[in-house]
């Protein structure tokens, strides 16, 4: 990575280059293919996408996100997406920033364990017991119970992230707090926490996807008013129809958003996924 | 006041993760056990009395249930090996210095982000044998047409490939931000030594980086051993039950069945061999001291 | 401003924490039974419901919560006022399917006239039945009424008691009147919704197996519409020219989804699913194994690549784009396939009745689909408004004369506004097959299972396996299940 580029280049390196560069297209063909594929067919009539040979030109209709904003009403299912998402992004940062902080400084290694089973266990265990649950306490039917259900996987990936991440904080900024007087308390809310901006951003963005993508607790628990986007792409599919343009448009409404939004905080995502793996 | 918070903040900062992870996750656990242990069924007519380990005891002779084992480690070892050696490669590869890197590491995080059901929608349109756009495009170059998840033999590797599609660049991105951490003294001692650019990778990238992969591999696997969204979606089991996982055929049992006790027991033990991969991550963590 | 919801949040956490032991220590038992701690909580306070609040009349007036459906006339006015069910709330649940995409473009019209608010809230198909298994299950649901399947779910539903018996409203002249005319149902399709004299739902959608098919073709090679299963096979086989993508035969070969497309094979080799009286499995018949045989056959050698994963929607796109010669399925998809926006062979495909077997032509016709209210509703007499109102002759006629549902109201087929947006065709073989058998899968409680056992048996046919040993263990199996049902 580090080695100097010779100011001349043979024929050899520029073959090299030219190798390479066709190389990382094909890599980036392959991963970008489903999304244009996607995006394709949103603009075209059921009866275009299932062609073959497709249609390369054609005139697009915008009659499938008509149908997914007016008759479909995603714009209600996006809002429900976004207040769960923010919502279990926001109680999983007030529960997990604490706990991961204690985890961090005082070794609570026990704890750690016991808030990441919560990422192994099969989401399926919990959708009966869950259920039961909320009804007891008179929840279903409310954004309260999705946000709940979406912290079991918010919390546990928050605290993933930000227990390396406060163990990197050196201690000596915290005592020094504490030799000038201040309590416990104060040093975590002013002198830590203001400087765990980058470890919270990437943990409330992660969070915040995973929410957003989660299909199992959503099937399950949301009922018309709460129904959050990918449940609702089933609406999609009927007993005696299916509408794959419809489909396809719903899915770019869908994706867009999370796209937009990890691209924009492409460095604090990158170190989301990295966390844990790499050291520093 | 501020005394005693001081004392015990080792305790009281995590008491709020603590007792919701009590109430969502142990409830959750207990009453599953509780379930497995009762001949529980809708459908059959059987209340949930306590029975003891009859569940249990049915599991081995259910072949569906042992070939759904088989499959889940099937389907996560082919996907894993497969992100694990593409990601290193590519990894590789873009680890140098070229324009368009940020470019091409912005888009390496879509596939992860997209929303697994709308994604597996995409594949699933893309696969249909007949008017699908990959088989359209294999004919156009005289390679051999696939039936992908339309048939028994291939449908496990075609989800596969979608996991792979899904994943790799997770494994690249880590394996990218391990690489430049990397220090670069043995580097420059190799190029004073006259090594290849295949030796250096040989001997001295791969072996450092070698903890990071493994971290990354383990990770993967834990996630992939669970995977649902794209398989309940593309082809809920199907064809036959040739793509029946274990998370697949705990969600029949319970949910098309309606045998809730079996089911549970089968969650169990599903739970069971999810929680011995994730050990051998924490295990692995420690003794790689990461 | 967030502020407020996150400390109510962190209350209702401490509530959760504090009655957390209780539901470990005593699981809640499955029977629908509604636990008597509900009751008097009214479930619809806190929800901003999608239509604007139509009143403020206090709903627990006009909707007496716990009140027996028999009891429930002493405090209404029987003079009855035009909106006695004011202000309630009902919540439905119901399948994507074009029932309902038409039906909630008329809702409005029951809102306004009976001063009931309607949530409509809709599911693909398999997660409906998980939706309304888990609610049921837990206890305590607040669905009103729901679509559900007679064939696959009737049973079930009714062996847990998660059904209100209709006859108590039909029964009664007050709350059903004479022009509702409940005689007008097909009686069939009553009898599917029938389980052990109780009446589970409303019958609304009906269907039956027919022979789609491509008349330029047929013609072009000199054939006719096949009568019988071996024209079927003869053209089929004759229409097939793999080299040229073009082939004779698909039809739904994906093990669960294909028995129901299946049966009308089997019964027309004279075949069955067990026997109702002495309940033997009867799927390795010698009957059965022609039937499994030709129906593996057919998809084999004459079907495009790939049928064992394949549903309607992959069957009914192949068939659109002009591949493929002949189809049976049911009759309710015929909009995939006779829409020229849909099917690129809308003109050219035509409809006949299900070719005869070795003991004639015997489809399955079928209700596939009916409108029951829950029992743990706490809006049953609301309920049975909104399923009088959606089930009236009216409203069938409205949903038949725009070509979105095939009813189950005699008198709305004998209307010729009910037949205008339906093929002459199509219609001839609807009234052909209308006697046909009433069930597509075997009448067990456990239909899921059933379906995967017997789909094994299709599975190898389609893959050229032993047809007679898949059927021996198929019917094992499936013998076992049965054993199993309870009594």
């Amino acid at each position: 990575m580090a080695k100097p580029q010779p100011k001349k280049r043979t024929a050899a390196q520029v073959l090299g280059d030219v190798i390479f560069y066709v190389v990382v297209l094909i890599i980036l063909g392959f991963f970008l293919a489903p999304f244009l594929w996607m995006v394709f067919n949103s603009f075209k009539t059921p009866l275009q996408i299932a062609k073959m040979p497709p249609d390369w030109i054609f005139t697009p209709t915008l009659a499938n996100y008509q149908n997914v904003f007016s008759s479909q009403k995603f714009g209600n299912y996006l809002w429900n997406s976004i207040v769960i998402g923010a919502g279990s992004t926001f109680f999983g940062l007030v529960l997990g920033l604490p706990a991961a902080y204690a985890i961090a400084r005082y070794k609570q290694y026990g704890i750690a364990t016991a808030i990441l089973i919560a990422r192994i266990v099969p989401g399926i265990t919990f959708l009966i017991p869950l259920f039961i649950l909320f009804r007891q306490l008179q929840m279903i039917d409310t954004y309260q119970s999705l946000i709940l259900a979406h912290m079991l996987v918010a919390l546990p990936f928050i605290v993933w992230v930000m227990v390396p991440f406060f163990e990197s904080i050196p201690q000596e900024l915290e005592e020094a707090a504490r030799v000038d007087g201040a309590s416990i308390l104060q040093a975590f809310f002013q002198i830590i926490l203001p400087i765990s901006g980058p470890g919270i951003v990437t943990g409330a963005i992660l969070a915040f996807v995973f929410s957003w993508n989660n299909f199992m607790f959503s099937i399950q628990l949301a009922t018309s008013n709460t129904k959050t986007v990918p449940v609702a792409i089933y609406n999609f599919i009927g007993y005696a129809q299916i509408d794959w343009g419809g489909l396809m448009a719903a899915a770019v409404t869908i994706t867009l958003p999370v796209l937009v939004l990890a691209l924009f905080t492409q460095r604090y995502v990158i170190r989301g996924l990295t966390a844990g793996a790499v050291k520093g | 006041m501020s005394n005693f918070l001081d004392r015990n903040v080792k305790w009281l900062f995590p008491l709020p993760a603590i007792l919701f992870i009590l109430v969502m996750m142990v409830f959750p656990i207990l009453y599953t056990v509780w379930n497995s242990m009762t001949p529980w069924s809708i459908s059959a007519g059987r209340p949930p009395t306590f029975f003891g380990l009859e569940n249990y005891q049915k599991l081995p002779d259910d072949s569906r249930f042992v070939a759904s084992i088989g499959r889940t480690f099937y389907f996560t070892i082919l996907a894993v090996s497969l992100e694990v050696i593409l990601g290193v490669a590519i990894a590789l590869l873009l680890n140098r210095e070229f324009r368009f890197k940020r470019i091409i590491n912005s888009i390496m995080l879509l596939p992860m982000m997209a929303t697994p059901v709308a994604i597996a929608m995409v594949w699933l349109l893309m696969y249909v044998p007949t008017t699908g756009i990959i088989n359209f495009v294999l004919r156009a170059f005289g390679l051999p047409e696939g039936l992908w998840v339309y048939n028994a033999q291939s449908v496990i590797p075609a989800l596969a490939l979608v996991d792979v599609w899904e994943w790799t660049p997770m494994i690249i991105l880590i394996c990218l931000a391990g690489l430049t951490a990397l220090p670069h003294d043995p580097f420059e001692a190799a190029v004073v030594d006259g090594a290849s650019t295949w030796q250096t990778i040989r001997y001295i990238t791969l072996p450092m980086l070698m903890p990071t992969i493994s971290v990354a591999t383990l990770l993967r696997l834990i996630d992939a051993i669970k995977t649902f969204d794209i398989i309940y979606t593309m082809t809920q089991g199907g064809p036959g039950f040739t793509s029946e996982t274990i998370n697949i055929y705990a969600f029949v049992q319970s949910f098309q069945y309606f045998n809730f006790g079996y089911a549970s027991s089968v969650l169990v033990v599903f739970f069971a061999v999810v929680l011995s991969v994730s050990l051998l991550v924490t295990y692995s963590r420690r003794s790689l001291e990461i | 401003m967030k502020i407020r919801l996150m400390l109510a949040l962190l209350l209702v956490l401490a509530i959760v924490v504090a009655c957390a032991p209780a539901p470990t220590a005593t699981p809640v038992p499955p029977t629908a039974a509604p636990k008597p701690t509900d009751a008097p909580k009214p479930t619809d306070a806190p929800k901003p419901t999608a239509a604007p609040a139509a009143t403020s009349a206090p709903a627990a007036t006009t909707v007496p919560p716990t009140a027996a459906p028999a009891a429930t006339k002493a405090p209404e006015p029987t003079a009855a006022p035009a909106q006695p069910y004011k202000g309630a709330n009902l919540r439905i649940l119901v399948a994507n399917h074009p029932w309902y995409d038409y039906l909630k473009t008329i809702l409005p019209d029951f809102q306004k006239a009976t001063g009931i608010n309607v949530t409509l809230e809709n599911y693909a198909e398999n997660d409906l039945v998980q939706k309304l298994t888990t609610e049921f299950t837990a206890g305590g649901s607040t669905v009103d009424a729901f679509m559900q399947r007679p064939l696959q779910e009737g049973k079930l539903f009714a062996q847990n008691g998660w059904y209100v018996d209709l006859n108590t409203f039909i029964k009664d002249a007050k709350k059903t009147p004479d022009t509702y005319n409940f005689a007008d149902f097909q009686k069939a399709a009553i009898g599917t919704e029938t389980v052990k004299d109780m009446l589970t739902g409303i019958p609304i959608v009906t269907e039956q197996e027919v022979l789609y098919y491509r008349k330029d073709l047929y013609q072009a090679a000199g054939l006719q519409a096949p009568k019988t299963l071996d024209e079927l096979e003869a053209a089929a086989a004759k229409l097939t020219d793999k080299s040229k993508q073009q082939f004779g035969f698909i039809a739904r070969g994906q093990g669960n989804p294909a028995v129901t497309q299946f049966s009308s094979y089997l019964y027309s080799y004279g075949g069955d699913w067990f026997d109702q009286n002495t309940k033997k499995a009867t799927l390795n018949t010698p009957e059965a194994i022609a039937a499994f045989t030709l129906f593996g056959k057919l998809h084999k050698n004459y079907a495009p690549p790939g049928t064992t994963n394949m549903s309607w929607p992959q069957a009914v796109a192949v068939f659109a784009q002009g591949s493929v010669a002949s189809y049976t399925d049911a009759n309710s998809i015929f909009a995939n396939l006779l829409d020229p926006t849909k099917s690129t062979v809308a003109e050219k495909t035509g409809v006949v009745v299900f070719p005869a077997g070795p003991k004639g032509s015997v489809p399955y016709s079928v209700t596939s689909w009916g409108l029951s209210i829950a029992a743990s509703s706490k809006n049953k007499d609301a309920a049975w408004e909104f399923v009088k109102w959606a089930t009236s002759k009216e409203i069938v006629l409205k949903e038949q004369g725009v070509g979105a549902n095939p009813g189950a109201r005699a008198s709305v087929w004998a209307d010729p506004v009910g037949k205008s947006k339906f093929p002459a065709d199509w219609v001839a073989a609807q009234v052909a097959s209308a006697n046909g058998r009433g069930y597509d899968r075997p009448l067990v409680v456990q239909v899921g299972a059933a379906r995967d056992i017997i789909g094994t048996i299709i599975t190898a046919a389609i893959n050229g396996e032993d047809v007679t040993a898949a059927a021996n263990k198929a019917n094992a199996d499936f013998q076992k299940l049965l054993d199993s049902e309870p009594k």
